[in-house]
């Protein structure tokens, strides 16, 4: 098999949450080796959010592709040992809270002193520079701090509800990743490396750019529109036969209008002049969208989603897991993979779509429980002896993983 | 002197034939300083006409859309679908070393202009597709939209209140996933093509792409659930303000997300310590998303004693992150953004001087800005088509005459 892409990469992360465990996730899953540094007393957060620190789907997601050592940061041997680490990286990645590298002596400038062409990718909510670079934040928190939360709701809610989604921490950590790409193929060609410095609150505002050109060369405050459209009637998501099923359709031009108004056989009311173009179609779209309702409430949200699309129109089904694990398409792409996880057992996980010619992707390898791979590491890395090895244990230096020598329960 | 330096990817030459599908994936290599050429119809590309505009005056040049996708590039007009605007892009292949393209599947193929077909011209290009669904597939030649991306993302069903519609996402934001995907896959090919000298093919999906960066973790959350000795919530309730509670304040409105006990002893530090929320249960969060509309009925009373800088501030100086829900004039009047120098100034020929909201990270060694505005419709054909690829004034005034640029 030929050599996977980033073969003989190597990247320490000191991430926890989202954002730099997934950018690991992605590095690993293209071949570079990526060292996780974690430890009891300070776990990636995630880990802490459920019963058994093992189990968590969202860490052992974002956590895949990756070796864990359990080294105590808190200690400075602990720090001498990651350093060591950092000085054979090509890559290192933090999001600790800021300013927590500095003080555990393990910033860009300390690195860079033994390492000058390491290249250091730094994530913070808010930026590593400026008056709120050591605030804490989560990727919902930064959505509201950029302005795209005010902007994702209906425009009668009380104040905006956003998602269970933690945005932009998968959109963050891609960017790094092409972040790390782009650094890495630039020191191939010139030897130098460098540091970037991501502010995830301005992750999510280059999600909705034009909306501050609207304040900017505007000077308006955008306001939500909810599931509206100002180009396109009907846009929305229509409630289907069924407890909380929902299709979202959206019909652009005439010739879809057209197409639409056929495939939903041509009632009455879609050939009254109010409808007949778009602008009269925005102008009465309260009207129309309960005309449309009354349609998709007599269908399941996937037959209404089969009905338009044959019939070339986007409609899409406000889908939930078990009908992404359903859907033709993503069957099609192999864009689910089932990773056997020590712990958690056999389990999906979104794969990594990258589809490119002549590269074949190393199988997805399983997050690593707390301290796995401490041994491997320090034996194969760092050429520790047997000796210093079981000398850092006894200092509480070095942390190891005995959940697999316990018995199955 | 700084207008010389470059950016990490400054070696590049890029060709844009993307739409929404693809906008962002040229917008961040053009960040990071590949020279993006933007090519259109003739008669202007359809994103163009994307409102609102500025001053709210459809114009081609006016697309708030258009301005703050397609800055950083150069831009020309030429018609793919004719025998002599074919040849003058065989000539732009052959000078490129990377082509980004977002047409419906077998589009290309039909031109003659597919990989297959390309890599003849030039077997280092590394050559992007992004689609809707995929190149291949059942669902190959279906639609999409911006909502109807999302609500297949498996994101929508948990946007909004419990009992309400759920919401879509303003922006792109399935777009952006699938371009994310398909600008590290080409700068991957890149790096890889330092090393065997190999051009390769992209093919990204919009589809496939959105729940990779959107919410990555629905799927397991899923798939632990099914199986007893997980504890995840429910995942697909819209449990967004159970989980990242919003809680109004003097003037606006909070959002707190506490998500370890310890954070939770911070907040109740910030509201002044009140006895109600001083009840163990409430450390556990679990319990508070399980009991969140009668914590909310609780917090009312503290939250709405503080304004949203006081309670951010002393959510910092306490350990439990609070944010202020900001609208977009609020994040763009921040003493953060401001130090961060997050807007650069902009000078458009038609729309003259503006700020325009850079990209989200800083570089130390390469240049990482937004130097130059979208391009006016053609505004680089003499540039590129006379000065680059040597064609002459009068083959220049020909070609337009024939409607091929």
């Amino acid at each position: 098999m030929a050599n996977a892409p980033l073969q003989g990469i190597k990247v320490v992360s000191f991430g926890t949450g989202g954002v730099i465990p997934d950018f690991g996730m992605i590095l690993g899953s293209l071949g570079a080796d990526v060292i996780k540094v974690e430890c009891r007393e300070n776990p990636d957060f995630m880990r802490t959010i459920g019963g058994d620190p093992e189990n968590i789907p969202g860490f052992n997601e974002s956590n895949r592709n990756k070796r864990g050592i359990g080294l105590n940061l808190k200690t400075e041997k602990g720090q001498e040992i990651a350093m060591r680490l950092v000085k054979l990286a090509d890559i290192v990645g933090e999001n600790l809270r800021g300013g927590v590298m500095k003080s555990l002596n393990l910033d860009y400038e300390s690195v860079r002193k033994f390492r000058p062409d390491i290249i250091y990718i730094s994530s913070n909510g808010y930026g590593g520079t400026g008056p709120y670079a050591e605030y804490q934040a989560y990727g919902p928190m930064l959505s509201a701090f950029s302005g795209l939360l005010s902007l994702w709701c209906h425009p009668t809610d009380p104040y905006p509800a956003g998602a269970n989604v933690p945005l932009p921490d998968h959109y963050a950590s891609k960017m790094l990743v092409l972040a790390a790409l782009a650094a890495l193929d630039y020191r191939r060609r010139t030897g130098k490396g460098q540091m970037v410095d991501m502010s995830q609150v301005e992750m999510a505002a280059n999600m909705i750019g034009e909306y501050y050109l609207d304040y900017t060369i505007n000077e308006r405050v955008p306001q939500p529109i909810g599931n509206r459209s100002p180009y396109a009637a009907p846009y929305n998501a229509y409630r289907c036969k069924g407890n909380d099923e929902w299709c979202a359709i959206s019909v652009f031009n005439d010739a879809e209008w057209q197409s639409f108004c056929r495939a939903i056989g041509s009632p009455h009311w879609t050939r009254e002049a109010k409808y007949a173009d778009l602008p009269s179609r925005l102008k009465n779209v309260e009207e129309l969208d309960k005309h449309v309702e009354e349609w998709t409430l007599q269908h399941k949200s996937r037959e209404v989603m089969m009905i338009l699309q044959n019939a070339g129109v986007a409609a899409g089904v406000l889908y939930r897991p078990a009908e992404i694990i359903d859907d033709p398409q993503l069957g099609w792409l192999d864009a689910i993979v089932e990773v056997d996880h020590p712990v958690a057992g056999k389990r999906l996980y979104p794969g990594v779509p990258f589809h490119i010619s002549d590269v074949t992707l190393p199988a997805s390898r399983p997050a690593p429980l707390l301290g796995q791979h401490t041994e491997e590491i320090c034996r194969e890395v760092l050429k520790m002896s047997p000796e210093e090895i079981s000398a850092l244990r006894d200092e509480g230096v070095l942390e190891f993983s005995t959940r697999l020598q316990e018995p199955k329960k | 002197m700084a207008e010389h330096q470059e950016g990490a990817l400054s070696a590049y030459r890029v060709l844009d034939l993307t739409d929404q599908k693809g906008a962002f994936c040229t917008k961040i290599l053009a960040d990071l300083g590949a020279d993006v050429i933007k090519i259109e119809r003739p008669q202007g590309d359809a994103t163009r006409s994307i409102p609102p505009f500025a001053g709210d005056v459809p114009h081609l040049e006016r697309s708030l859309y258009f301005l703050f996708r397609y800055a950083n590039r150069r831009g020309v007009t030429l018609n793919l679908e004719v025998a002599d605007g074919k040849k003058i892009f065989e000539k732009l292949v052959k000078k490129a070393d990377v082509l980004v393209e977002t047409f419906p599947p077998g589009y290309m193929a039909g031109l003659g202009l597919d990989y297959q077909a390309l890599r003849k011209i030039n077997p280092g290009l590394v050559m992007a597709s992004i689609t809707e669904f995929g190149q291949t597939g059942p669902y190959r030649d279906w639609k999409g939209s911006d909502i109807v991306n999302y609500a297949m993302s498996n994101t929508m069903i948990t946007s909004g209140f419990g009992d309400g519609a759920p919401i879509n996402l303003p922006g792109t934001p399935s777009c952006d996933a699938a371009s994310l995907i398909a600008a590290i896959s080409i700068v991957l090919s890149l790096y890889m093509r330092g090393g065997d000298g190999q051009g390769r093919y992209i093919d990204s999906s919009v589809h496939e792409c959105s729940r990779t960066a959107l919410y990555p973790w629905m799927l397991p959350m899923y798939s632990y659930n099914v199986n007893p000795g997980a504890p995840p919530p429910p995942p697909e309730g819209r449990l967004g303000v159970m989980i990242f509670p919003v809680y109004p304040c003097k003037d606006g409105f909070i959002r707190v997300v506490a998500l370890t006990p310890r954070q939770w002893d911070g907040l109740v530090r910030v509201l002044g310590e009140p006895e109600v929320l001083k009840t163990p249960e409430w450390r556990e969060f679990y319990y508070r998303i399980a009991n969140a509309a009668d914590l909310y009925a609780l917090m009312l009373e503290y939250t709405a004693k503080l304004t949203m800088q006081e309670l951010f501030e002393k959510g910092h100086e306490e350990g439990v992150p609070v944010v202020p829900i900001y609208t977009v004039e609020g994040f763009t009047n921040s003493p953060q953004t401001e130090a961060r120098r997050f807007y650069s100034e902009m000078k458009h020929p038609i729309l003259g001087k503006f700020k325009y909201p850079g990209p989200p990270y800083k570089w130390s060694a390469t240049q990482c800005e937004a130097k130059r505005p979208a391009p006016t419709l053609g505004q680089h054909n003499e540039e590129v088509y006379g000065k680059e690829l040597g064609l002459s004034k009068q083959d220049l005034a020909a070609l337009r005459r024939a409607e091929v640029i």
